[in-house]
């Protein structure tokens, strides 16, 4: 990665942590996330090489999986939904792992490509639990991470937040009717909190949606946090920064991101997963 | 199809994501939203018998010129400079990274475009600024996202001289 003027460090490896809860009210968990690492390797059959087990495990991670999906449409449905488009996404995604195996200008492009239509698949598949109607849906917010650049995928209203220096940025576009109003000039932003459009989604997956793509490129010392609003309506952005700033571990962080949504309220499920960029 | 990258490049508040999305999808929007990293759109467009499928890098502005992570540039067939007609320093600035996005990319076709012309009031780029631009290394265009005064032109333009077919 080329900066001018501030020359970035580069990271050697990702502490990632993720986790989920129930929250204080909710009867289920209508979330689900998960985090991952793709990678090549070689497992040895049968060889006459001399000193083939040096070629074995030679375990190296070509990419990091990041997703969070807020599902809504009852119970069971959104459970489901958010349960499937996860499971739809990543099996994709594992089978296009090629793609990233190159560098290369036109290779990107095709890898985003690949990106949406792995966020096609997981739409078709919870579309297939209601054929005929309306029926589940899901949010859904991606983040893959191959060297120093994070790929982004993002649908509905669980966001992602960029932490550097100190600094705190959303770097997701909340899909929600409330958003939708304001940009279209119809509503103020009052107007359209009182009218409580902001946590009606105007995107999701199973539903119309239109995925954002984005790309930020990363540097060591660096936090990438996805979340569902279960975390963001209970804790504001600068208790977020806080929490980010002061742990030095991301499962710590995670965890005390949860806890601090509980305690103020936890009226929905919370989900967080949190990727710092260490030197080793 | 043919797919080209095209970058938009400008400090901070320029309107570069309000000239895509005022491309894309016909819409502007008085609500600010900053950019973080790089959004990316993409649209078709016909020149001619041939279709353009342009991949559009919107790249997050900051406030000073030197801060571009010129990574985000890789690959990049065109570049769109974005300045605010009424801030003539982010005018200036267009010069400073387009000597930084040279240096990493090399020269490749270019649109400078002027935004915010809407705003007359304020406007403070006149035409013996816009002179500056040598036109043999940009089209020089002043735009408003939010009329989309000059905004196909830009576009079109830049599509036409990506695949070397520049238009008169």
């Amino acid at each position: 990665m080329t900066a001018l003027g501030n020359s970035p460090q580069s990271f050697k490896m990702v502490d990632a942590f993720g986790f989920s809860h129930i929250g204080n009210v909710r009867p289920a968990n209508e979330d689900h996330f998960l985090v991952g690492t793709l990678s090549r390797s070689l497992e040895l059959r049968h060889t006459n090489l001399q000193g083939a087990p040096a070629l074995e495990g030679s375990h190296r991670a070509m990419a990091h999986l990041f997703v969070v999906a807020d599902g809504v449409g009852g119970v069971a449905g959104g459970h489901l939904a958010s349960g499937e488009a996860v499971r739809a996404l990543t099996e994709y995604i594992g089978l296009a792992t090629s793609c990233f195996y190159s560098t290369a200008v036109e290779a990107e492009q095709e890898f985003i490509e690949q990106l949406e239509r792995a966020v096609a698949r997981a739409d078709q598949r919870v579309k297939e639990y209601a054929p005929k109607g309306r029926g589940p849906a899901t949010t859904l917010t991606m983040a893959i991470l191959v060297g120093e650049r994070a790929y982004i995928v993002h649908v509905g209203d669980s966001r992602g937040y960029h932490y550097r220096a100190g600094r705190l940025r959303q770097f997701t576009q909340d899909q929600t009717m409330g958003e939708l109003m304001v940009d279209e000039g119809v509503m103020t932003e009052e107007q359209a909190q009182k009218a409580g459009l902001n946590h009606v989604l105007s995107g999701a997956i199973g539903s119309e949606y239109t995925p954002s793509i984005g790309v930020l490129d990363l540097q060591l010392g660096d936090i990438l946090l996805l979340c569902t609003d279960g975390l963001t309506k209970h804790v504001a952005d600068e208790n977020i920064a806080a929490i980010l700033k002061q742990s030095k571990k991301s499962e710590a962080a995670c965890n005390q991101l949860v806890d601090e949504a509980l305690d103020r309220g936890g009226t929905d499920n919370v989900t967080a997963i949190v990727a710092r960029m260490i030197p080793s | 199809m043919i797919q080209k990258k095209i970058c938009m490049v400008g400090v901070f508040g320029t309107g570069k994501t309000s000239l895509v999305r005022q491309f894309v999808h016909s819409k502007f929007s008085e609500k600010y939203h900053s950019t973080v990293g790089v959004k990316i759109d993409r649209k078709p467009v016909q020149l001619g018998g041939t279709t353009v499928n342009l991949l559009l890098w919107d790249i997050e502005g900051r406030d000073g010129t030197q801060e571009i992570q010129t990574s985000y540039l890789r690959g990049a067939s065109g570049i769109i400079y974005v300045a605010d007609g009424t801030r003539v320093r982010t005018f200036d600035q267009v010069f400073e990274l387009r000597a930084i996005a040279d240096k990493a990319l090399g020269i490749v076709p270019s649109v400078c475009a002027v935004n915010k012309v809407d705003l007359v009031d304020t406007w403070q780029v006149g035409d013996e600024r816009l002179a500056e631009l040598d036109p043999t290394l940009w089209h020089a265009l002043t735009t408003s996202a939010k009329t989309g005064e000059g905004v196909e032109e830009a576009f079109q333009w830049l599509a036409g001289a990506v695949i070397g077919e520049r238009p008169e």
